[in-house]
């Protein structure tokens, strides 16, 4: 599977990946995805609770 | 530990055990700061014990000094806006999350609110708990005690000991024995090993 990012990002990211450890740009990025939806699911996640808790009358 | 420059803070889920541990500390002789706005009913017999202040921490944490030395009730997802410049003993309860998950369902439907389908709540609940974890530890000015409900009705002594220990000895342990009533353990999760269940 291939994914087209800017060029300057791209670059940006090879020497980020470099400087933090990674073995490669693509370790980088796939990490970065990764990161990126745990976040997503995390804040659905908290949306959810907070819906739930205030039909129970345990927020505003 | 002085009681007088800490806030106790009984928290966890909805349907977790929070004011039967709230009437356990205020028997205990643990001054409890609830404002009787939200008054008992089919859900909660003995009472809410709630502050409706402490809902509004994330715009007005000007009373939160005049509970030192003493504790309320917060919902876990309130605890992220507790300001780090106090001191705060957290006793967090802890529950079978599929009994939280029925008990919550009747009290939703009571109040005539749709519950979310059963698993995703559930999956929800799961991972805003882990997160709270994880960032519960990395805070030097929370302590936290776990308590859960299922366990202390089986070991009520024995876990009333440890609570009276995390807030210095000061609540009484035979008080708070005596405050936990087994006949409001209801929706129990039903497994074929206890059938003989109430709602």
């Amino acid at each position: 599977m291939k994914i087209q990012i800017d060029s300057s990002l791209y670059e940006r990211a090879t020497k980020a990946s470099a400087t933090a450890g990674y073995s490669s740009v693509d370790e980088f990025i796939a990490h970065a995805i990764e990161r990126e939806l745990k976040r997503l699911d995390a804040e659905d996640a908290e949306q959810q609770v907070a819906d739930q808790l205030r039909g129970l009358g345990y927020i505003e | 530990m002085s009681l007088d420059s800490e806030i106790i803070i009984v928290s966890g889920l909805p349907r977790s055990g929070t004011s039967l541990m709230m009437q356990m500390l205020h028997v205990g002789g643990v001054e409890v700061v609830t404002d009787h706005v939200r008054t008992a009913d089919v859900d909660n017999p003995r009472g809410y014990f709630e502050f409706e202040r402490a809902k509004q921490i994330e715009h007005d944490t000007s009373w939160l000094p005049s509970t030192r030395g003493k504790a309320f009730k917060m919902v876990s997802q309130l605890l992220y806006h507790l300001p780090p410049r106090e001191p705060y003993r957290i006793i967090f309860m802890q529950r079978d999350l599929d009994e939280i998950l029925i008990s919550q369902e009747k009290m939703l439907q009571r109040r005539e609110i749709a519950a979310a389908p059963r698993e995703k709540i559930k999956e929800a609940f799961t991972l805003h708990l882990e997160r709270l974890f994880e960032w519960l530890h990395d805070q030097r000015n929370i302590s936290v005690l776990t308590v859960n409900y299922n366990e202390l009705l089986d070991n009520s002594r024995q876990y009333a000991e440890t609570i009276s220990e995390f807030l210095g000895n000061i609540p009484v342990v035979p008080a708070m024995v005596q405050a936990i009533d087994p006949n409001l353990y209801r929706n129990r999760r039903t497994t074929p090993q206890s059938q003989n269940t109430s709602s």
